[in-house]
């Protein structure tokens, strides 16, 4: 990295978290968009956590939607029926997806990459039959509705319900943090080790590295993620069923990641930003909104093999005059 | 592109038609100003999209109708449609749009279970009324429901209603389920078993598939080892189609069959192997009471799609016709107001003339057909009334047995 | 005693039926792996194309179920082809080929489901074709409809071909060259791009025939996709990617295993079962029971 490429980088950065805090307050009086805002800050948090996982080790978690789940279920029990503030909650329900996504990322010990991301979608498939068959948790597919507002008591001016654009402020800050932490891991000595893994466990764990230690590791953080965007969710959509966390959700959240870029921190923000909103703003086009999907998909693989961000990423470089060296698109970091 | 020239003569010859009709037609003074809006939330894609876009295509037509006859106060009425894509997540997004852009009137539409209740949810936090046509979970109404109505009975109450049913044709008889893991079969096979132990039926097998299972060859043959009198077969989407079968395949009559509803689509699945089975409806076009209005919707509809409606049209098509009648009698669009003409409501069903009277909680004075099959063709069919009951909505604690 | 034998040999029935398609499917599936490295995501889409079409075929234009069949089986053959020429191709030297193609062919099942949700989704709720061979034969106290003991012979007619192909033919040994090793296939004289592509017209055709003959046997509506697609991945996963064999042995596994398991406990029980099974599979034997 030359020092020519701090400069933006750090307004980049700058100019993002700006914008990300500005846009709730831009659209407030206008609540469809403020919610289509929140929904993509959710996904935003959602597929940091997946790039953890897939990005940066390689194992693509698709049991990462019932992860979500477990974190909402978990957080919106406690809070409906045992009384627990939403803020003691959501982190309990975080750490009980954390714990899930370690115990069902086991096979990933033993499994080489892509047959444990064939298995994961057969997880998935079994939590989701789970959350079905155990309706005093889930109330089945019927759902769990009216789920209220997480309040919130600040000192001296009494208690409130955490709404409207202030719950869109929440959100942002929410993904902004779990960007934050996956930046933070992966640019530390760990993250380090989790692409050798990714790169050759072998050779790594011949390399004295504990290779298992660092994947449950990186399995709790991304499960603590999924589980914390699974409670957001919960309370922000007011409404959860099996069918907000199904193997279609893991798999979205999966394909913003590599739609955007893997492996770099930008890209799935990109992917999140760009996928997230348009089934909500092809309204109209509702009989094509799938197509358009699909189509939007296959055309960035085939163009932009290394994701949207992944592939404009060593342009921009260039542009900008960074002597960056020629590198295999989808494996650096930002 | 400028239109051809053939779109322009059948633009011509449309706007003619339209002048002629204009002058023939009864004097229906021309609805004007800011229309009624109506938000319909509904499954337009997704899983069930046929349920969505069928309903939808009804309260079309009821929208047609009345916009003809004068509309509402003199407004015309819209009905707005939202796709929610069977999802309950971008059900409420549409809620949102539907009252905080469109600032509609009220809230309608869901055709699923889970889509309903996400509305219901967003409905009752915003106070916004909401009419729901087709989706019968007791939750909808449950106590303490300030702004929701519920049209079609719930289906717990299917229940009950089954066992009645089945306590007149063979008292003390003997009854099986075999249903799929939806909470609407989880629903009404709670009523069943709740009002079975009290009609003194027996229910000598409760076989439940989870959703997505294909086969049930197994699950007949056991159920056939315990020969129950009557079967009652809910299975989730086709599989109830491959359940009935397979269920005929190993020696079952038709006449033992009891499906707690009929889709047309349904009905058409079984096909003429099924005739002789019953079903539960709420609408049938094979009813003898049937009235202009419901004689104009079978027409129109079957001029539009292609197929008869049946009980999920029906409610979408008179839906619509509700709450043209309690805007009247609200006399302003006022949603406070507006709701309260609800509540207060005592009418009948435009093309049955059943009442519609709404409980404290927002459900409905409660009634079921069952139907025998008496002919199936290949898009049409025809059946006969064999029982009809009508009930309190709180004849047995719905609430407790589907929280 | 005839109560036993009735449930017996309804076990029997179908367990060889649901096995015996998802077999049928999970070795299309396994084809293109085992070749192509190609984990095709959109193949529950394919399947239900494969039902749609007939379906349309039969009802619409009144054709034969058999041979509206053996058309759309024909057909898979230019639609594969065509996806072959204009998609799949342009990624066979991408390293990490397989997460790309999971990419390409996620977005190829999203275009599919949209396509089916609004024409085939707006028309009906569920699909159902008339018996292939109306009647019923019966097997001591037990009855079977004869459709399905054509679908039963039908299915394990194909596959038996397909091994007798992979296993006699000079294009099949060539497959299974560069299943087990596609560089030492090359060196000998291996046409590795044109097996590729023969792979994903076998596989399709393969992952066709298996949606037809389901749409014969079932009633079906538009969510089998995503649980076919999900029941052939795990079939391939336990019988090991590539393995024609292990596709069949498991997939005849899985549906025994739903079938008995559903004597003693409720169906959720069943599924959930061959699901854990697979679990326990994979962590004692990570590569699959039938990779060499």
């Amino acid at each position: 990295m030359t020092d020519r490429l701090r400069v933006p980088r750090v307004a980049g950065v700058v100019l993002l978290v700006a914008l990300a805090l500005a846009l709730p307050v831009a659209v407030a009086d206008r609540r469809f968009y403020a919610f289509i805002v929140g929904i993509t800050f959710l996904h935003v948090l959602w597929t940091a956590g997946m790039n953890l996982l897939s990005g940066f080790t390689g194992l693509i978690p698709l049991m990462y939607a019932g992860l979500a789940g477990i974190g909402a279920y978990v957080t919106v029990n406690l809070v409906m029926s045992a009384g627990v503030s939403f803020w003691l909650a959501m982190p309990l329900g975080a750490v009980a997806a954390a714990v899930v996504g370690v115990v069902l990322g086991l096979p990933a010990l033993r499994l080489r990459g892509f047959y444990f991301t064939l298995s994961s979608l057969v997880i998935q498939s079994a939590l989701t039959l789970l959350f079905v068959y155990f309706p005093r948790f889930t109330q089945g597919d019927t759902g769990i509705s009216q789920i209220p507002a997480p309040t919130v008591t600040l000192p001296g001016l009494g208690t409130a319900a955490l709404t409207g654009v202030w719950f869109e402020e929440t959100l942002a800050v929410a993904a902004m943090l779990a960007v934050l932490v996956v930046w933070r891991v992966t640019r530390s000595r760990w993250g380090a080790y989790l692409v050798a893994i990714r790169e050759d466990d072998v050779l790594t764990e011949a390399l004295g590295i504990d290779v298992t230690r660092f994947r449950v590791i990186a399995f709790f953080i991304s499960s603590l993620l999924a589980g914390m965007g699974g409670a957001f969710y919960a309370h922000y959509v007011a409404f959860v069923s099996p069918r907000s966390f199904d193997v279609l959700t893991s798999l979205n959240i999966w394909l913003m990641v590599a739609f955007g870029g893997r492996g770099t921190i930008a890209g799935p923000i990109v992917g999140a930003v760009i996928l997230a909103p348009i089934p909500y703003l092809l309204q109209d086009l509702y009989l094509y909104k799938d197509i358009i999907y699909g189509v939007l998909i296959v055309l960035v693989t085939v163009f932009l093999p290394a994701g949207v961000w992944g592939s404009l990423l060593p342009r921009l470089r260039a542009r900008l005059g960074a002597a960056a060296p020629a590198r295999v698109p989808g494996k650096e970091f930002v | 592109m400028p239109p051809s020239p053939r779109a322009r003569r059948a633009l011509a010859l449309a706007l003619a038609l339209a002048v002629v009709a204009g002058g023939v037609l009864p004097a229906a003074a021309q609805p004007r100003g800011e229309p009624v809006k109506i938000g319909w939330i509904s499954e337009l894609s997704g899983t069930w999209a046929f349920f969505g876009a069928t309903c939808f295509d009804a309260a079309k037509i009821a929208e047609e109708e009345i916009n003809a006859r004068g509309g509402v106060l003199g407004r015309p009425i819209a009905v707005l449609p939202q796709d929610n894509r069977t999802d309950p997540a971008q059900a409420v997004a549409a809620a949102r749009v539907l009252d905080s852009q469109d600032k509609v009137l009220t809230l309608s539409g869901p055709t699923s279970s889970d889509t309903a209740l996400a509305v219901y949810g967003y409905a009752e936090q915003n106070k916004v009324p909401f009419v729901v046509p087709v989706a019968a979970f007791p939750r909808l109404t449950r106590p303490g429901t300030q702004w929701t109505f519920r049209v079609e009975p719930d289906a717990v109450g299917w229940g009950y209603a089954i066992v009645k049913f089945v306590e007149k044709q063979k008292p003390g008889g003997t009854l099986g389920l075999i249903y799929s893991d939806y909470a609407l079969q989880r629903a009404i096979t709670a009523g069943i078993k709740h009002q079975a132990e009290r009609s003194k039926i027996q229910v000598v097998s409760d076989i439940v598939f989870p959703q997505g299972a294909t086969d049930a060859t197994v699950q007949a043959a056991q159920l056939k080892t315990r020969n129950p009198d009557y079967v009652v077969v809910i299975g989730g989407g086709a599989f109830d189609v491959t359940i009935t079968n397979q269920l005929l395949d190993v020696g079952f009559r038709p006449a033992q069959f009891i499906h707690p509803f009929g889709t047309v689509k349904q009905i058409l699945g079984w096909g003429a192997r099924s005739v002789g089975s019953y079903y539960g409806t709420f609408f049938d076009h094979s009813l003898a009471n049937l009235n202009d209005y419901a004689r104009g919707l079978i027409e129109k509809f079957k001029a539009r799609k292609g197929y008869i409606p049946a009980y999920i049209e029906n409610f979408c098509y008179s839906t619509v016709y509700l709450i043209k009648e309690a805007v009247e009698k609200a006399g302003s669009t006022d949603r406070t107001k507006f709701r309260d003409a609800l509540r207060a409501i005592d009418t009948k069903e435009i093309t049955t003339g059943i009442p519609i009277v709404f409980d404290k909680n927002g459900a409905r004075k409660e009634y079921m057909y069952f139907m025998q099959i008496q002919e199936v063709g290949k898009d049409t069919y025809r059946s006969r009334e064999a029982f009809y009951i009508e009930w309190d909505p709180e004849v047995i604690p719905v609430y407790q047995l589907a929280p | 005693m005839d109560a036993l034998l009735l449930i017996g040999l309804s076990v029997v029935t179908t367990g060889l039926i649901t096995g015996a398609i998802f077999a049928l499917v999970a070795a299309g599936v396994t084809i293109v792996y085992g070749a192509i490295w190609l984990p095709n995501a959109a193949n529950g889409q394919f399947f239900m194309l494969g039902g749609l079409l007939v379906w349309s075929l039969v009802t619409g234009w009144g054709m034969s179920p058999l041979l509206a069949a053996a058309l759309v089986v024909a057909a898979s053959v230019p639609f594969a082809l065509v996806l072959e020429k204009g998609l799949i191709r342009y990624f066979y030297d991408v390293p990490d080929r397989n997460i790309v193609y999971l990419v390409v062919t996620l977005g190829l099942a999203q275009i599919f489901a949209g396509i089916f949700s609004s024409t085939y989704g707006r028309w009906t709720d569920n699909y159902s074709l008339p018996a292939a061979w109306p009647g019923i034969v019966m097997i001591g106290p037990f009855p079977f409809p004869k459709t399905r003991l054509l679908v039963l012979s039908i299915a394990l007619g194909l596959l038996a071909g397909l091994f007798v192909f992979l296993r006699l033919h000079r294009v099949g040994r060539a497959l299974r060259a560069v299943f087990q090793n596609r560089e030492a296939a090359a060196l000998r004289g291996v046409n590795v791009r044109g097996i590729y592509r023969f792979a994903f017209v076998l596989g399709t055709l393969v992952v066709f025939a298996g949606g037809t003959l389901f749409a014969m046997a079932y009633s079906f509506d538009l969510t089998a996709a995503w649980s076919m697609a999900i029941v052939a991945f795990a079939i391939m996963i336990v019988g090991g990617p590539g393995s024609v064999l292990g596709s069949v042995v498991i997939g005849l596994v899985f549906g025994f295993t739903q079938a008995i398991v559903s004597v003693f406990a409720n169906p959720t029980i069943a599924t959930f079962s061959y699901l854990v099974a697979m679990l326990v599979i994979l962590l004692v034997k990570p590569s699959g029971l039938f990779t060499r």
